[in-house]
């Protein structure tokens, strides 16, 4: 998929860029508004990042540009200015999505898989792991095609955050993000995710070994798939 | 005392003053009064007297140099006419004593003598002094009287007037001083009045006022700014430590220092997002158009937290009414107020311990009560526990940074919820919130 990031900061740009290569998605990067106009004017993207506090250009213009020239393309604003007149005014624009900086990376890719599941239509997914199988699209943890009902919602939530990034170690503070980061929240704990690990392997062990969910010491949890 | 009181004791007081001073000078006022009147009518007696000898002769009054004398038959006044040496000269109004028929009366006198036919005469006319003093004593008592009677209408006057005059004083106060809600000062209404002093009165406190709100938009700009301003460099961080956890290249023992660095850049991360939240609360940026079920949000809340109550084995028991709908809110920040004030009830909880949320009406209000067995806090620190980065309470496991009732406290205010706290060293703490009618459907 092509991506076209619109950025300022070209340290954080250059950063998005390896993650989302990284990913598999193939990227250009804008550094100033001026170029990014003439980028949405010639060329087609499945995804536009949008920062909206561009020195020499209204971020809002650039999404109703990226709208009229790329109606396909799905847009995400990026800004350190969560204002929330912004924010309703950028979605009202059509923007598909937000992310107020500092913002994780690898929840940003989350919330573009949410998007091209919605938006693009990816085919049934069911992701096999050992003798359980994830449906991505319902949402629900099986074993051997009977739904596990005792899973919860935030519990399914963190097993496909780690689904989505496999083979890479998540640590606490990135996945407490992912659970709780819309949260206010005045401690900076993050072992509760270890409480919510331990349930979920406690309620998949009672079906079948769930070994494929590893604690990797000092450091935090993964899925391994192929 | 107040002012006006004041005003018009004084007022009351010196006019007293005044009037008795008055009415104690007025029987020597009403004697000066009368002896001027009096002698103007002996002198008028007298040249009316010395015309008529001098048209009639003196004939009229005396034969063969006989003395005259008449006087009214109760002796109050009498005219007498007698021979005096040639050479004898007087001209004279004084009080003297006469002896007549037996009694000695004071008189008036005016003696007068005149010429007439080579013979000199006296004249003497006299006007009883007892009936000149008899009517001060009555009108002593009158002059009282009515000037007592003014003096109580005067008052009265005052009162009114002073009640009339100092009512800008008052609503200056009432409106400037104690309505205005800090720092929610509102807009500038000067207060009616034609008196300079209160103008100014008002002037210099709407001057002071303005004074105050521009340094509080200062701070609150510049927190926003300055969160603002380390939201762009803190992700760049967090971006480049994400990057590196995926290199093959960097060993578990660096990553596990670079952990050590996300969390810290964590803490940074929710110190600045949590301080640009309560600015943004405090500009009212944002919107109040949320509407939920008091027990639905609960609910939610409960569906966040409850890892953390099962972590610590805590029982928690939520009673709330199901109908009670909640309307004109900000559903996340509601959200957040009920999670800080829940959170806090677990951290500083005992182990095994108990939280109790208790919703129920009073008055018209709706009354939320979070309680909990923990470990409470001092009665002197109960007035700080709303202040920025005040860390009263030694939690015993987790880490905060002093933010949680501040930002709740913001909430509050925002919605006009009043959040009041009661608390016993190690029994637990109370948090009552009460909701006001304009929040509740």
């Amino acid at each position: 998929m092509n991506i076209l990031i619109i950025e300022d900061e070209r340290s954080l740009a250059r950063e998005l860029e390896i993650f989302l290569a990284g990913a598999n998605y193939v990227c250009e990067i804008c550094y100033n508004g001026k170029t990014a106009s003439q980028k949405i004017a010639i060329n087609l993207y499945d995804f536009i990042l949008i920062d909206l506090g561009l020195p020499d250009y209204e971020g809002l213009d650039l999404l109703k540009e990226a709208k009229k020239n790329n109606p396909d393309a799905a847009c995400i604003i990026l800004t350190a200015r969560a204002e929330v007149y912004d924010r309703i005014k950028g979605l009202d624009l059509g923007a598909d999505d937000y992310l107020a900086k500092p913002f994780s990376m690898l929840e940003l890719q989350s919330r573009m898989q949410a998007i091209t599941r919605r938006k693009f239509g990816l085919k049934h997914t069911i992701i096999t792991l050992g003798e359980f199988s994830v449906d991505l699209d319902n949402r629900t943890i099986a074993h051997n095609g009977t739904t596990i009902s005792t899973i919860t919602k935030k519990e399914y939530d963190l097993v496909a955050y780690l689904i989505l990034h496999k083979n890479r170690t998540l640590t606490r503070p990135q996945l407490s993000e992912h659970i709780w980061g819309s949260i206010i929240n005045d401690d900076c704990d993050s072992n509760y995710i270890d409480v919510h690990i331990k349930n979920i392997r406690k309620k998949l062990n009672t079906y079948a070994p769930a070994d494929w969910l590893e604690t990797v010491r000092g450091l935090g949890y993964k899925i391994k798939l192929n | 005392m107040k002012l006006q009181t004041k005003l018009t004791l004084f007022n009351a007081i010196s006019k007293l003053v005044i009037v008795v001073l008055f009415v104690l000078l007025l029987p020597s006022l009403i004697q000066n009064i009368n002896h001027t009147y009096t002698d103007n009518r002996l002198r008028k007696q007298q040249n009316k007297l010395l015309q008529i000898v001098k048209s009639q002769g003196i004939g009229t009054y005396m034969q063969n140099d006989e003395s005259y004398g008449s006087y009214l038959p109760l002796k109050e006044e009498y005219i007498s006419l007698d021979v005096v040496a040639p050479n004898y000269f007087l001209d004279t109004i004084k009080n003297e004593k006469r002896l007549v028929e037996h009694d000695t009366i004071e008189y008036r006198i005016l003696s007068h003598t005149f010429k007439t036919g080579q013979k000199n005469y006296l004249l003497e006319i006299g006007k009883s002094v007892n009936t000149l003093g008899e009517t001060s004593t009555a009108l002593q008592n009158i002059a009282l009287e009515i000037l007592l009677g003014m003096i109580f209408l005067t008052i009265l006057a005052d009162l009114v007037y002073s009640n009339y005059i100092l009512n800008p004083l008052g609503l200056i106060i009432k409106t400037k001083l104690i309505g205005n809600k800090f720092p929610n000062f509102g807009t500038y209404e000067k207060v009616k009045t034609s008196t300079s002093d209160f103008q100014y009165l008002d002037q210099s406190i709407h001057q002071m006022i303005e004074a105050i709100e521009n340094a509080f938009h200062k701070e609150r700009e510049f927190i926003s700014n300055a969160s603002h301003e380390l939201m762009t460099p803190i992700s760049i961080l967090q971006s480049k430590i994400e990057n590196m956890f995926n290199r093959d290249d960097i060993t578990d023992e660096v990553k596990v220092r670079m952990l050590e660095m996300q969390k810290i850049l964590n803490r940074l991360k929710n110190i600045t997002k949590t301080l640009l939240l309560i600015s943004q609360i405090e500009n009212e940026q944002f919107l109040k158009d949320d509407h939920i079920k008091a027990k639905e949000l609960l609910q939610e809340v409960y569906d966040e937290i409850s890892i953390r109550l099962e972590q610590k084995n805590i029982t928690i028991d939520i009673s709330v009414p199901d109908g009670i709908e909640l309307i004109n809110i900000n559903k996340f920040l509601l959200f957040n107020l009920f999670f800080n004030l829940i959170n806090n009830a677990i951290k500083y909880n005992r182990e095994s311990g108990e939280i109790k949320i208790d919703g129920f009406m009073k008055d018209n209000n709706l009354i939320i009560q979070i309680a909990d067995t923990g470990i409470g806090i001092a009665d002197d620190q109960l007035p700080y526990i709303f202040n920025r980065f005040k860390k009263l309470r030694q939690s015993l496991q987790q880490e905060s940074y002093g933010l949680g009732l501040p930002i709740v406290k913001s909430i509050a205010d925002f919605h006009h919820i009043t959040i009041t706290v009661t608390s016993q060293l190690e029994k637990g703490s109370v948090f009552t919130l009460v909701f006001p009618v304009s929040v509740l459907n």
